[in-house]
């Protein structure tokens, strides 16, 4: 089943460079020979307006989906719940209160992350709300279950040949997985693959599994972007701030 | 009976808000990690590791080591005015930490006097703030801000070829190092736009683009949006040590430039983690002793003020 989840996705992302990238000399790394994920990255897709392929709508573009056979596998329970997030969606997505977005969504917000590597870890900057996951890569272990709870989860990565695996644990259940109401619940676990397929494209796709709302673990997958404008940055977005920000004018002298 | 989210964090703010003069007391007051005085450590070679992009090794875990962020110029002194310490600090001046402003001499800012009546107007109504901009944004989850987010809990310092990267306990900074302009000037950040360069062992970096709006301590010290802050970030080259030293530049606020000096120390995991100076969750791995790590930072998403340790019941600690 994860074989031909695999073979969908790969459809998916027509990216015939799924197999071009491993042996790519000219991907960036790092003086120890693993690949170098460093730069800013964004997502060109629809994936956060909706992960599931949909029409045009008021509030999204039109979008193939990222969903390796398309349908997320809901038990039936969550596919009602999924049904209520989505009639609620203009006011009960966590994006509008500028909640950090969780994992992975945070990876195809159509917002740019940073991404800062070292040997020992892979610094993960998100614009929106400026949140900063880490992801571990220096062999220590997952916390002990039951310490936390946490939005981005808890990350562990490893390498697999040029591939970055990244387990991902330790997660509540106040995120969504985009705009139109998808969801998980606190048993999510996460397993990430990032795989430079150029020097400019990263493939990614993550499994994600959850026994209490799944019927199977699914995969879904994005192409990333590096941003190449002449000296693009993050601009920080605490968008929170925006709620209260007339609250601060800057004292100013008194004009006479 | 099950308690939202909101809920909790709406009973944690008001927690917080009837605790914070006494805490606050307690560590302004000079607690195990409060020094009282400023070392002296020179501009000059760094004798220190470097990277291999040739930066000097200063990354891990620091924290000031004079006070928090209750009082600006009299870091161990409380704030005035707080109900919890009618009196005010008790001994002479001198055997507190000396005041973050390093010139002038006689430790002020050198407001211009409608900006003094300003900072002394958000002083006085401080402990019963009557607007809301009377409520220091800190306490709204607002990042600290330059140069307030060196004075509060510890943070980590990671470098890259390119970039310094300041993970503090409320807001993250980027210092890009080499010759990127700033951002255009309309564009008004908490924590500013950074940009830094390696001189011996004395990290200079130009802040521009602040916007303004945080508040450098309890005591209501501010800079205007046109603030222009110059910050030489001083190491030790045994890598224990740095001083802050910043030079802020705000005609149309103070009468002149001044400096402001804070010290600073490393944390390793010889130290013990004390959920403030060093807040850190400590991992397991094979072969080898628990390291340090900077656990994920959430605010606004439980209200409960400041920077919380996204944890739950086993790992919490309270804000403050």
């Amino acid at each position: 089943m994860h074989r031909t989840a695999t073979v969908l996705l790969a459809s998916l992302l027509a990216a015939s460079a799924l197999a071009a990238g491993a042996d790519d000399p000219k991907i960036p790394r790092l003086a120890g020979g693993k690949p170098d994920f460093s730069g800013i990255w964004q997502t060109t897709s629809a994936a956060d307006y909706d992960l599931e392929p949909h029409a045009a709508r008021k509030d999204a573009p039109p979008g193939r989906g990222i969903v390796a056979g398309d349908a997320i596998p809901y038990l039936p329970a969550a596919l009602e719940r999924r049904r209520r997030n989505f009639d609620a969606r203009l006011a009960a997505d966590p994006r509008l209160k500028c909640w950090t977005l969780g994992t992975p969504r945070g990876i195809y917000y159509p917002e740019p992350f940073q991404a800062l590597q070292r040997d020992r870890d892979l610094t993960l900057v998100f614009q929106f709300g400026n949140s900063v996951r880490t992801i571990h890569t220096d062999g220590t272990r997952h916390p002990a279950p039951g310490d936390s709870e946490l939005w981005l989860g808890d990350s562990r990565g490893h390498w697999e040949d040029d591939t970055l695996v990244v387990d991902v644990t330790d997660f509540n259940d106040e995120t969504w997985l985009d705009r139109a109401g998808n969801f998980h619940g606190p048993k999510l676990h996460v397993v990430e693959r990032w795989t430079l397929i150029d020097a400019n494209t990263i493939e990614y796709t993550a499994t994600l599994e959850d026994p209490d709302v799944y019927s199977r673990p699914w995969i879904l997958g994005v192409i990333l972007h590096r941003h190449r404008e002449k000296d693009f940055q993050l601009i920080e977005d605490y968008c929170y701030t925006l709620d209260y920000d007339d609250y601060y004018p800057v004292p100013k002298e008194p004009r006479p | 009976m099950t308690t939202s989210p909101l809920f909790r964090s709406a009973l944690a703010v008001l927690v917080a808000a009837a605790l914070a003069p006494a805490l606050a007391a307690a560590q302004d007051g000079g607690g195990g990690r409060r020094e009282r005085t400023v070392p002296s450590i020179a501009s000059g070679d760094w004798t220190g590791p470097r990277l291999a992009d040739g930066q000097p090794d200063v990354q891990g875990f620091w924290s000031n080591t004079i006070g928090n962020h209750g009082n600006w110029t009299d870091p161990q002194g409380g704030i005035p005015g707080d109900p919890a310490r009618p009196n005010g600090p008790s001994g002479p001046r001198e055997a507190r930490a000396p005041s973050r402003v390093s010139d002038p001499a006689d430790g002020q800012v050198p407001f211009q006097p409608w900006a003094r009546a300003k900072q002394q107007e958000f002083l006085a109504h401080f402990h019963n703030p009557t607007e809301p901009e009377y409520i220091e944004p800190l306490a709204r989850c607002a990042p600290g801000g330059v140069p307030k987010s060196l004075l509060w809990h510890g943070y980590e310092i990671r470098q890259y070829p390119g970039y310094v990267l300041f993970l503090f306990d409320s807001g993250t900074r980027i210092v890009h190092l080499g010759g990127k302009p700033h951002l255009p000037a309309t564009i008004k950040l908490w924590n500013a736009d950074s940009r830094g360069r390696w001189e011996g062992n004395t990290l200079v970096v130009d802040v521009a683009n602040n916007n303004g709006k945080a508040r450098f301590a309890r005591t209501g010290e501010f800079a205007s949006e046109h603030v222009h802050i110059v910050e030489r970030y001083v190491f030790d080259s045994s890598g224990e040590r740095y001083n802050y030293v910043a030079t802020l530049t705000d005609p149309g606020v103070y009468t002149r430039p001044w400096t402001a000096t804070i010290p600073a120390r490393r944390y390793t995991e010889r130290d013990e983690p004390d959920g403030w100076n060093f807040e850190v969750t400590l991992a397991s791995r094979d072969g080898g002793a628990p390291l340090a790590e900077h656990a994920e930072r959430i605010c606004v998403e439980n209200n409960g003020g400041f920077g919380n340790v996204a944890m739950t019941a086993a790992g919490a600690q309270p804000a403050r």
